[in-house]
């Protein structure tokens, strides 16, 4: 019952997309905002709470993954209304559009909640396959080159993730039977796994596949390439949801794989994550347009809350995470409006708002501009600490101190770089480049200022209890 | 007949590889497909898994006969190339392809002593994962590249079911589901290619 | 009946049947192409008919012209007593291995250049330039594909490696055994001339490998060519039964050599039926197809000593 009052929006927005009436896309923000009710009254219910038997269960961390992606999903759904004013896009494409969006969404819904294997699989794949539709409404070539592009490497990442699962679950089967799929029962047994190298090389496969999804080395320009060519709630999706979903995914395996051999766990994702961030770093360096900005900023962040995440900094990943999850989709949907008219600079992007919309509207974006590169109040700033923190307390248990230490060096020198870059641009937006008058919609805002309360409640005291009481 | 089967579906894989008109590669992806359902079936009827039976008919029904099937009947109404020189000339693959399976099946070796029963098919699996991996990057065309996700998909199939001797039916219903819903997005992909030119 | 008769029978067997296996080819293609159909004796026919013949030779050809084809045709007479036996206890040659028929069989096909090139027609050395071609790539998949087996088998000899795998045959080995088989299959195609890599039919001078080698010669040395070429195809289609299709010596004579006839003309369908299906390669593509047959020997190697499957 609870998983179909879950469900209810996303399916009722793919009803919807078949109606043609205009009211049916007007009702669809109220009816997205109805799904806090379900995911609120999931807070309160004790925890582990059986969704569907043993496949979908509900526990603090993916309750409040799922607050995160639905959160999201009502931004979003908000700033579509006025998709069809900063964009050209026919009718039956934004139905379309609706209809994946729906797809999209009860696919990683299944995702985050799953505590099946299989299903977390399953809802992946459902959720990439609708989002190349999502990018192909975009009636460009270059849109439909990538949605191509999204298709096969998509295809690619998902089945290194299948791949990974089938062989951590040949390495448990003999213990669990059909319960080794089940992420609960794999972390309770975990050190009784028989075939410990089986497990690893399964999730290696499992965790590559999923870098591979979030634009982690080697593909860090392919995510940002597919944001750039889609329309800019794509993106917002993406960074909002989607990747919610995969980090999900990541969370519970990299749990599992911590159990049965930490050293090798923590060795794999931190070179991984420094690597990426590494070519990250001096790709924001080099970005000329804000999709590819924000998206790379994204990998950056993806990589800086899987480091956190290994490290033992559970509270700071979350931290991070929740901070991301609501900046990142901020900032592409107010893409649509920094770069109306199809420019693309930066300089003078910030200038020319005018009403008090477009007053809220800019400083928003500003706001959101400098929290990103975690400026003191924002949550990031303190996920950023407390992640570092835990990193130098791994390192202290360890036997490599020193080699930890130069790493963290090098991580701050990286990310001084990204703040750097980010604090010019934001100069260059507010104060380069000739004034044009941008037009800004109530939803827009709406959608914004649901983001910035968001960003604020995770600031809150009882927030802070409760993600430090998940770790 | 297990090692037969295994056999032909590296085999077909192989000269898929070497394909260079579209009908012959859906029709070596049928037969691949159909080894695949013929395996699952064999292997099924030895551990008496009615699961295994089921997803085995549903493989053959499904990718040996509807998918080729759909995939060939939609190259006819969007008119793709059916020439499909691979991208990679053919010396280069005759040595590229043997080093792959040497590097697979040496990085399989120690996977391969912890699975129990059947252990030479996850090499083979994760070989196959790889050449289909190469299908995809050979070809510049759109169709080989489906051709080579399904493939893959293949692969992952053939290690669900001999490494694990099945996956729960639940899944593989659920990776059938996807697989059905990715031919639809194909379908929507190509139509929107046609109506654009 | 005693083992070394029983060896000369199948030999002599062997050399009666090879024309008939070559028309054979030709007339299940007439048939399927709607043509009426050549008699299947006409390979006996044109034999005859070739011995009547007045043999010229050309002003230009050297003394290699007279003697070539006696060397052509030896090579191969000497490797029918090689092959494994068709029947079970029958008298066989153990000890010779895949390096002995593959370079036997070269030698042959050396003679064949040799002769193309003496007849100092320019048709001729384009022909053996193309063979050379050909046959150097065919050479290594050969010996792999008849080393891999012979690994399977258990013995370096092929004629033992026969006689093991009719006892016992290595189910556990299926997988690298068909790979071994679809190489060999490719290489029986190519070495003899048939046609996605030569068209034995045509007298285009674009296409043509093997008639392009021959097209002076006449009467009793055409005859001893064009049974080489016969015999030829019989010591593939009988490596291929014995090693490939290891069923049936164990039975009674007369029975084993019915099963072994049968198998021969199992493979001439199967060569036919391919023939009729598929266009002939350009000759610059024939390497990708050697190349197959290359990866498949290969892998068929790998397979046996990696996975032992």
């Amino acid at each position: 019952m609870m998983l179909f009052w879950l469900l209810l929006p996303p399916l009722l927005m793919f009803a919807a997309s078949f109606s043609q009436s205009v009211w049916a896309r007007r009702l669809l923000p109220i009816s997205s905002f109805a799904v806090l009710i379900p995911v609120a009254i999931l807070f309160r219910l004790p925890k582990p709470y059986a969704l569907w038997g043993d496949y979908l269960v509900a526990d603090d961390l993916n309750t409040y993954i799922l607050l995160l992606a639905s959160v999201v999903g009502i931004g979003v759904t908000l700033a579509l209304l006025t998709l069809d004013r900063h964009v050209r896009i026919s009718q039956k494409a934004l139905y379309r559009f609706y209809r994946f969006f729906g797809l999209f969404w009860v696919g990683l819904s299944l995702s985050i909640l799953a505590n099946h294997m299989g299903i977390f699989w399953i809802g992946l794949e459902m959720a990439t396959l609708s989002t190349v539709y999502m990018i192909k409404t975009n009636h460009t070539p270059a849109a439909h080159k990538e949605a191509w592009n999204y298709m096969i490497v998509g295809a690619i990442a998902i089945s290194l993730v299948l791949f990974g699962i089938i062989l951590i679950y040949a390495s448990a089967k003999p213990l669990l039977g059909e319960k080794a799929m089940l992420f609960d029962a794999l972390l309770h047994s975990a050190h009784r796994i028989p075939s410990p190298f089986l497990f690893e090389m399964g999730f290696a496969l499992a965790a590559l596949g999923m870098f591979v999804k979030m634009g982690f080395f080697p593909m860090n320009l392919w995510l940002a390439h597919i944001e750039r060519a889609a329309f800019y709630p794509v993106a917002a999706l993406f960074s909002g949801i989607l990747e919610s979903g995969v980090m999900a995914g990541f969370f519970r395996f990299s749990q599992i794989a911590g159990k049965v051999n930490y050293d090798h766990l923590f060795l794999f994702v931190f070179v991984y994550t420094l690597l990426t961030l590494f070519i990250v770093s001096f790709l924001i360096f080099r970005a000329k347009d804000f999709m590819r900005l924000f998206s790379l900023s994204g990998v950056e962040h993806m990589a800086l809350i899987a480091l956190f995440w290994v490290s033992g900094g559970t509270f700071a990943a979350l931290l991070h995470f929740g901070a991301h999850a609501f900046l990142k989709p901020a900032l592409f949907l107010s893409t649509g409006v920094l770069e109306s008219g199809g420019r693309y600079r930066f300089a003078g992007a910030l200038r020319g708002y005018h009403g008090v919309r477009g007053k809220l509207f800019w400083f928003l974006v500003g706001l959101f501009m400098l929290a990103i590169v975690s400026l003191p109040p924002s949550p990031m700033f303190f996920s950023e600490l407390y992640g570092f923190g835990a990193m130098i307390d791994n390192a202290k248990a360890s036997h490599h101190l020193l080699a930890m230490l130069g790493a963290i060096a090098l991580l701050l020198v990286l990310l001084s770089v990204i703040f750097y870059r980010f604090v010019a641009i934001y100069q260059s937006m507010k104060y380069e480049g000739e004034e044009t008058t941008k037009l800004v919609y109530g939803s827009e805002v709406a959608a914004l200022a649901i983001f910035a309360v968001g960003l604020v409640a995770l600031l809150l005291p009882g927030t802070l209890a409760f993600l430090k009481s998940i770790g | 007949m297990v090692d037969f089967l295994i056999g032909v579906f590296l085999a077909t894989l192989i000269t898929a590889l070497f394909t260079t008109r579209l009908y012959r590669l859906l029709f070596w992806y049928a037969l691949n497909s159909l080894t695949l359902g013929l395996l699952a079936l064999t292997i099924g009827t030895r551990l008496h898994d009615r699961a295994m039976l089921l997803s085995g008919a549903l493989t053959i029904l499904l990718k040996a006969g509807a998918i080729p099937y759909i995939l060939k009947v939609l190259s006819r109404k969007f008119a793709l190339v059916r020439q499909i020189p691979p991208g990679i000339k053919t010396q280069y693959a005759i040595m590229l392809v043997p080093a792959i399976l040497v590097f697979t099946f040496y990085l399989a070796e120690p996977i391969s002593h912890m699975v129990q029963g059947n252990a030479n098919y996850v090499a083979v699996s994760i070989s196959s994962l790889f050449l289909s991996l190469l299908l995809m990057i050979e070809h510049r065309n759109v169709a080989p590249k489906i051709v080579g996700f399904l493939c893959m998909e293949n692969a992952l199939f053939l290690l669900g079911t001999t490494a694990t001797e099945g996956m729960p039916m639940l899944v593989e219903l659920g990776i059938f589901f996807d697989l059905l819903m990715a031919i639809v997005v194909i379908n929507l992909l190509l139509y929107r290619e046609e109506a654009q030119s | 009946m005693s083992a070394l008769l029983l060896y000369f029978l199948t030999i002599v067997l062997m050399l009666l049947v090879a024309p008939l296996l070559l028309s054979f080819i030709k007339g299940i293609k007439m048939w399927l192409l709607y043509k009426r159909p050549v008699s299947i004796l006409q390979g006996y026919r044109n034999f005859a008919k070739l011995l009547r013949k007045e043999s010229i030779v050309s002003r230009e050809a050297s003394a290699i012209t007279r003697v070539a084809p006696f060397l052509v045709l030896s090579p191969l007479l000497v490797v029918l007593f090689y092959l494994p036996p068709a029947v079970k206890g029958a008298y066989y040659v153990s000890f010779v291995d895949a390096f002995t028929i593959t370079g036997l069989l070269a030698l042959s096909t050396f003679f064949l250049m040799l002769l193309g090139l003496d007849s100092a027609s320019s048709f001729g050395g384009m022909g053996s330039s193309r063979e050379a071609f050909i046959s150097a790539l065919v050479e290594p998949a050969m010996v792999l594909t008849i080393f891999s087996v012979s690994m399977m088998a258990g013995d370096l000899g092929v004629g033992q490696a026969g006689v093991n795998l009719a006892e016992h045959f290595p189910a556990e080995h299926m997988a690298s055994f068909l790979f071994a088989a679809i190489s060999f299959f490719i290489l029986l195609i190519a070495e003899n001339g048939r046609i996605p890599v030569d068209n034995p039919e045509t007298h285009l001078e674009l296409t043509m490998v093997h008639e392009a080698m021959i097209l002076d010669i006449t009467g009793v040395y055409l005859a001893l060519i064009e049974s080489a070429a016969s015999i030829k195809f019989v010591i593939f289609a009988s490596l291929f039964a014995g090693l490939f299709l290891p069923f049936g010596p164990e039975l009674a004579w007369p029975l084993a050599l019915l099963v072994f006839l049968g198998k021969l003309f199992a493979v001439a369908l199967a060569v036919a039926l391919i023939e009729v299906h598929t266009a002939k390669l350009r000759l610059f593509k024939v390497p990708n197809l050697l190349g197959i047959a290359i990866v498949f020997a290969f892998l068929s190697l790998i397979t046996f000593y990696v996975l032992g499957a």
